[in-house]
């Protein structure tokens, strides 16, 4: 009888990007309760390859969520999609354990003195690699302009690897060496291809303190310090701050500093329109706002931007 | 049909099948020769490489002191658990190389049972990287050796013993010479598996960089085209070893015989 229930059910397709994994299982729940005639499928995959999954494969999906809302109208307008809504943030926090050295003293004036001291040994992933490796590095930088100490970027990272930022008028410069060559120095520095592969770092004692997206930190059940809006990427009303940072990745792509804010919008052959509308409505309403928070992946006010092309039922947000 | 026209089909269905990867892997490069010869000429790949090399022959270096005493007891003698111990060996051939990782790092991270009173750091570092090589590459060699072993005649030994040789006399001056190229064969064939391992390494010491690592992140940032060469380089160098002393000991094969 269940199983019969199962196949008839309205199978919505909702492709997202990896670091929404939790909140997006949470509200398909939600979501579910409510409509029980409907099957949410959900499909985690890296934010780029998540929209090419539309965009180049053909693949019928009903919401896409992007973990760089830019992505949407840079990848998908006009012909797959022709509005996005904003509707939540991540930023970049420095995560540790209780047993991280100087744990009981780390706080958002002092981090970047104690990852200095020799016996402490931190983490990253690889720039070249993963999106959260560049904006470590980002943030790292922004740290010297922000706290004005022009070596916090040096003693961190430079002179233990191959990385280095090069001033050019008013902008910092990271040209990223190809992956063999960062050459880190693995008695301070723990740099592994992809972020969530750092966990096991902190989690066996490899190092003390790892660069990472807070929600991926929350969900970990992992402390952190939380940096200043001003370098953390988290703050729209910093963009022009954060703008001042670029990397340029071994294979040529250039990426500059920006607000790590999430996007998400309903293709224009979305089979399940209706629902698809539900569901965003889920994801920007009180509700799916608690869920973001409690996850780590803090809100943001939803704000569309072609308000005049949303679906009716949405244009309220 | 005769059954051994039936066989060679079906024997050459498995070779094609090895084959054609490695071929086309090679026949496509053919289109980007610039970017095959870019990477020749590119120090840090090759760097990268032989450090790989290097690593694998010390891995083998320790299969070859440990293992060689325990194919030697697994061939000669019968004890209780031997099937246990037989088991033990295959092992790592059994399990995931990322299970094989992480269960590594968990005896010698930081934190582990070696890792937390050894001297010497093996997370990110070349011990670490031995130690993942050792760990799926010793059965290869272990198995051969103990192949060796079996197929001379304990009589030989039997009578240098009564001739009254010591026990390791025996075995280092008839045991040893008459199994050589069964350990010599092990030995390459641990070394070119330890050469190609990347799962367990990747979770003990992304850096240094061992090859496997660096092909598969190259992939990862710019794609086929670009990690392409680097396999190529690698499978030319590690057939090449592989060829020369395979040569070399078959060369000696037929000088004894004549």
């Amino acid at each position: 009888m269940g199983d019969v229930q199962t196949a008839e059910k309205v199978k919505l397709k909702v492709l997202h990007a990896g670091s929404l994994t939790e909140p997006m299982k949470e509200l398909e729940k939600i979501f579910e309760e409510r409509n029980p005639e409907v099957d949410v499928q959900l499909e985690a995959a890296g934010s780029a390859k998540t929209i090419r999954k539309v965009t180049e494969l053909d693949r019928e999906a009903d919401v896409v969520a992007s973990a760089d809302y830019s992505l949407i109208p840079h990848m998908m307008y006009p012909k797959y999609a022709n509005w996005t809504i904003r509707f939540a943030s991540n930023q970049i926090v420095i995560a540790y354990l209780d047993d991280s050295k100087y744990s009981n003293e780390i706080n958002q004036d002092n981090w970047y003195e104690i990852l200095r001291r020799g016996d402490v040994k931190f983490g990253f992933s690889n720039p070249n690699d993963d999106p959260c490796g560049y904006r470590s590095q980002m943030v790292i930088q922004l740290a010297e302009l922000y706290y004005n100490d022009s070596s916090i970027y040096d003693d961190l990272v430079a002179s233990n690897s191959n990385l280095k930022f090069v001033e050019k008028d008013g902008n910092y410069i990271l040209e990223m060496p190809e992956s063999e060559n960062i050459n880190p120095n693995t008695e301070k520095l723990m740099i592994r291809s992809m972020e969530v592969e750092l966990i096991y770092g902190i989690e066996e004692g490899e190092i003390d303190y790892y660069f990472i997206y807070r929600s991926v930190a929350k969900q970990h059940n992992h402390k952190f310090v939380e940096l200043p809006d001003e370098i953390d990427l988290s703050n729209e009303s910093f963009s022009d701050k954060y703008s001042k940072i670029k990397v340029i990745l071994a294979n040529g792509k250039e990426v500059s500093a920006k607000p790590i804010i999430y996007g998400i919008t309903i293709p224009k052959n979305a089979p399940n329109k209706e629902y698809a509308e539900k569901f965003v409505k889920l994801v920007v309403s009180k509700e799916g706002r608690e869920v973001f928070e409690k996850l780590g992946q803090p809100p943001v006010k939803a704000f569309a931007d072609f308000p005049e092309n949303l679906p009716e039922s949405l244009k309220d947000i | 049909m005769k059954l051994s026209t039936i066989f060679a089909l079906l024997s050459s269905i498995l070779v094609l099948f090895v084959i054609l990867p490695v071929f086309s892997t090679f026949t496509t490069q053919f289109s980007d020769l610039n970017g095959l010869v870019q990477t020749f000429q590119d120090y840090d790949v090759w760097r990268t490489i032989l450090f790989t090399a290097y690593a694998a022959f010390l891995s083998t270096l320790f299969a070859v002191l440990f293992g060689t005493p325990l194919a030697y007891t697994l061939a000669r003698t019968e004890f209780p658990g031997k099937n246990v111990v037989s088991g033990v060996v295959d092992l790592p051939v059994i399990i995931p190389h990322v299970v094989a990782g992480i269960a590594l790092l968990s005896v010698f991270g930081s934190k582990g049972m070696i890792g937390s009173i050894s001297p010497v750091k093996f997370v990110d570092a070349l011990p670490g990287i031995v130690v993942a090589m050792l760990f799926v590459s010793a059965p290869f060699y272990i198995n051969t050796a103990r192949e060796g072993f079996q197929s001379i005649n304990p009589r030989f030994e039997q009578v240098a013993r009564t001739l009254g040789a010591t026990q390791f006399k025996v075995f280092f001056t008839v045991t040893i010479p008459l199994t050589w190229r069964h350990i010599a064969a092990g030995a390459l064939m641990s070394w070119a598996r330890a050469i190609s391992e990347f799962g367990a390494i990747v979770i003990i010491a992304y850096y240094p960089m061992v090859a496997s690592t660096l092909i598969y992140d190259r992939f990862l940032n710019s794609g086929l085209q670009a990690s392409r060469p680097i396999s190529i380089l690698l499978i030319l160098f590690s057939l090449s070893v592989f060829i020369t002393i395979r040569v070399l000991l078959w060369n000696g094969r037929k000088n004894e015989s004549s």
